[in-house]
C-alpha cells in the first residue's frame, strides 16, 4: 500500500475539469451527427429509427 | 441487505451510512429504508416524474413500496420504503467479465434515462448495483439528484473507477485484475489502471480519454481550486448525453472470451462416463426436491449443471467456482435461458471474501451472508483435502457453517483425478479414505444417506448438520 504524500489533494478537480473537456468534444460530435441527419434528410434520406430505450435494449 | 448484516443500536445497517438522504435498518428481520425529509425534493421527482415507474418496469431499479412503519430516526424521516429483498447480496470482485459490464451498462442506461427526468445519479457505486431476477439492478433509491443543466456529473470519476478500468484491465490485461476491486473499496485509482494497461490502449478514443487523459488530469490538477479556473464552465445536455454514450460504447466493445481448454470442455475433461453423470444428475435432483429448499450454495460449482438442477425445486441458487471462465460461461447461460434464480459468483474457498471496508463493515463476508439451506460439494473435497491440505475435520467444520444440510461427493484416493492431484505431492494424507472421511465428518453431520455413483469409486452423501 503506498500512502500518497499529497493526500490533501483531492483527484476530484482533475476529473472534474477532463470530463468537461471531453463532454464539449463529445457534444459536439452528438451536434453534429444530429444535423448530418438533417443534411441528409434534404437529400431524402430517412433517419435510423431512433433507439427506444425503454425497452431492454441495454441488455444486449 | 440481510438481516446477519453489521448494525447499530437502532438497527441502521452499516453498509448505508455516508447517506444524509437515509439509510437501511431492519426491524424483525424486515428490511427498511428511511427516507429523511432532506431528499423530499427529489424522492418527489423519481416518484411523480414516472423515472420510478419505467426503471422498474425495465428492471434496473429495485421495486420498493411505501409502509407505515415507525421511524428508526424519527426527527429526520420523511417516510418508511419496504424494498424488494434481493435474494443474495454480491460484490464486484465476485462477479465475472460478464456481470460487471452488465452492471456498468446498466449504470449507464439509468442515467440516460434519469436525464430525460431532469434527475442524475450521484453515486455510480458498483455496490449499488446487485442481481435481481437475473439482472443487474441499482438497488439504492436515494441514489438520484436533481439535474440542472449545466453541471457535470458527479459520479463520473466513480464510474470510470468501479467500473470502467475494471473492465478495460480484465478485458485487455488479464482477467484477474478484477481482484483489485477487492483491496480498493472505492475502485480500481485511475493512475493505477492507466500504469497497468497496455499501450495500444491509447489509441481507442474511449481508453484515451477516460482513464489515460482522466488520470493525467488528475495528477495534473490535484487540489486545484475549481472557483478560480472552473467556475463558469459546464457541461450542457447535449455534452452530457455524449458523456454518456462515450462510456456506454467504449464499454459495449470490450470483451472478454477465454481461449482453449479454459473454454467450453469442463465436462469433458472429467472422468465420469455418461452413466455415472445421470446417476449423480439423478441423485442431486432427487434430494433437493425432496428438501425444498430456499437457499442453495454450490460451491465449486464449475459452469453450474448442478445450480441448474437445483434451481427447478429450490427457491434460489448461488453457484460459486474459483475459475473466472467457468462462472463467465455460466452467467451468459443464465442471460440466454433468463434465469431468474441462478446467480454464478467468482470465489475462492481456500480464501473466502473477507468482510471489508470501514470498520470492516461495509462488506459482509463469505460466512456471514449464511448459511444456506443445502449446500452442493460436488467433487470439491480432494481439491481442499489434498491440493490445498486441509484436514478433512477441518472442512466437515467449514462445511457445517456454510448450510444446514449437504450433498457431498467423496472421491477416493484411488479416483484418477485425485491421482492427477498426488502425483506431484507425497500423500501425507493417511485419513483420506471412505472411513476417515465418514467418521470426520459424523463428528458434525448425521449422513442420512450414501450412495455408490455407478461405474466410479465416488460416493453421494446427504448429510443433515447435527
Amino acid at each position: 500500500m503506498h500512502f500518497r504524500p499529497m493526500a490533501y489533494l483531492d483527484p476530484g478537480s482533475g476529473s472534474f475539469l477532463i470530463q468537461i473537456a471531453i463532454a464539449a468534444l463529445l457534444g459536439l460530435a452528438v451536434a453534429l451527427r444530429a444535423s448530418w441527419g438533417k443534411i441528409k434528410g434534404w437529400f431524402g434520406i430517412k433517419p435510423k429509427p431512433e433507439e427506444d430505450d425503454d425497452d431492454d435494449s441495454d441488455e444486449k | 441487505m440481510t438481516t446477519t448484516q453489521t448494525r447499530n443500536n437502532s438497527g441502521q445497517l452499516s453498509a448505508s451510512f455516508r447517506d444524509p438522504s437515509g439509510f437501511l435498518f431492519t426491524r424483525s428481520g424486515v428490511l427498511y429504508r428511511q427516507i429523511n425529509r432532506a431528499y423530499e425534493p427529489e424522492y418527489a421527482r423519481l416518484m411523480n416524474s414516472g423515472l420510478y415507474e419505467k426503471l422498474v418496469k425495465a428492471g434496473l431499479l429495485i421495486p420498493h413500496a411505501e409502509v407505515d412503519e415507525a421511524a428508526a430516526e424519527p426527527d429526520a424521516v420523511l417516510k418508511i420504503i419496504q424494498p424488494e429483498r434481493v435474494s443474495f447480496i454480491s460484490y464486484p470482485y465476485e462477479w465475472s467479465f460478464g456481470q460487471l459490464k452488465s452492471a456498468a451498462l446498466a449504470t449507464l442506461s439509468i442515467q440516460k434515462r434519469a436525464l430525460k427526468a431532469d434527475m442524475s445519479l450521484k453515486d455510480a457505486s458498483a455496490y449499488n448495483i446487485q442481481f435481481v431476477r437475473g439482472k443487474a439492478a441499482l438497488i439504492d433509491t436515494l441514489s438520484f439528484e436533481l439535474y440542472n443543466e449545466g453541471q457535470p456529473w458527479v459520479a463520473y470519476r466513480q464510474f470510470c473507477q468501479h467500473f470502467l478500468a475494471p473492465l478495460a484491465l480484465m478485458a485487455l490485461k488479464d482477467v484477474r485484475l478484477s481482484q483489485l476491486l477487492r483491496v480498493y473499496i472505492d475502485g480500481v485509482p485511475l493512475d493505477l489502471a492507466s500504469e497497468l494497461l497496455p499501450a495500444k490502449t491509447r489509441l481507442n478514443f474511449g481508453l484515451l480519454t477516460h482513464i489515460h487523459l482522466h488520470a493525467s488530469a488528475q495528477k495534473r490538477y490535484a487540489g486545484e481550486d475549481l472557483k478560480t479556473r472552473g467556475g463558469k464552465l459546464g457541461v450542457n445536455r447535449q455534452a452530457m448525453l455524449g458523456l454518456i454514450e462515450s462510456l456506454e460504447s467504449t464499454i459495449t466493445k470490450l470483451d472478454w472470451t477465454p481461449h482453449g481448454t479454459q473454454w467450453g470442455n469442463y465436462y469433458e475433461i472429467t472422468n465420469y462416463s455418461e452413466s455415472a453423470f445421470e446417476h449423480k444428475k439423478q441423485l442431486v435432483s432427487e434430494w433437493t426436491r425432496r428438501l425444498q429448499p430456499g437457499m442453495v450454495w454450490d460451491l465449486g460449482a464449475n459452469t453450474g449443471v448442478f445450480s441448474r438442477l437445483a434451481s427447478e425445486t429450490a427457491a434460489y441458487v448461488v453457484s460459486f467456482d474459483i475459475d473466472p471462465a467457468a462462472v463467465e460461461q455460466n452467467y451468459r447461460q443464465v442471460k440466454n435461458e433468463k434465469t431468474e434464480n441462478l446467480l454464478p459468483l467468482l470465489l475462492d474457498l481456500t480464501n473466502p471474501s473477507p468482510a471489508l471496508g470501514w470498520a470492516h463493515r461495509e462488506r459482509e463476508s463469505f460466512g456471514a451472508r449464511g448459511p444456506a439451506d443445502l449446500v452442493l460439494a460436488l467433487a470439491l473435497i480432494h481439491h481442499l483435502a489434498i491440493a490445498n491440505n486441509v484436514p478433512l475435520p477441518q472442512v466437515a467444520n467449514f462445511l457445517a457453517e456454510a448450510g444446514k444440510w449437504l450433498v457431498i461427493e467423496f472421491v477416493p484416493k484411488s479416483d484418477s483425478q485425485v491421482q492427477k492431484l498426488l502425483a506431484s505431492r507425497s500423500d501425507i494424507f493417511p485419513t483420506y479414505t471412505r472411513r476417515g472421511f465418514e467418521d470426520a465428518f459424523q463428528t458434525r453431520f448425521n449422513i442420512h444417506e450414501s450412495v455408490d455413483i455407478h461405474q466410479t469409486e465416488r460416493v453421494l452423501y446427504l448429510m443433515e448438520i447435527r
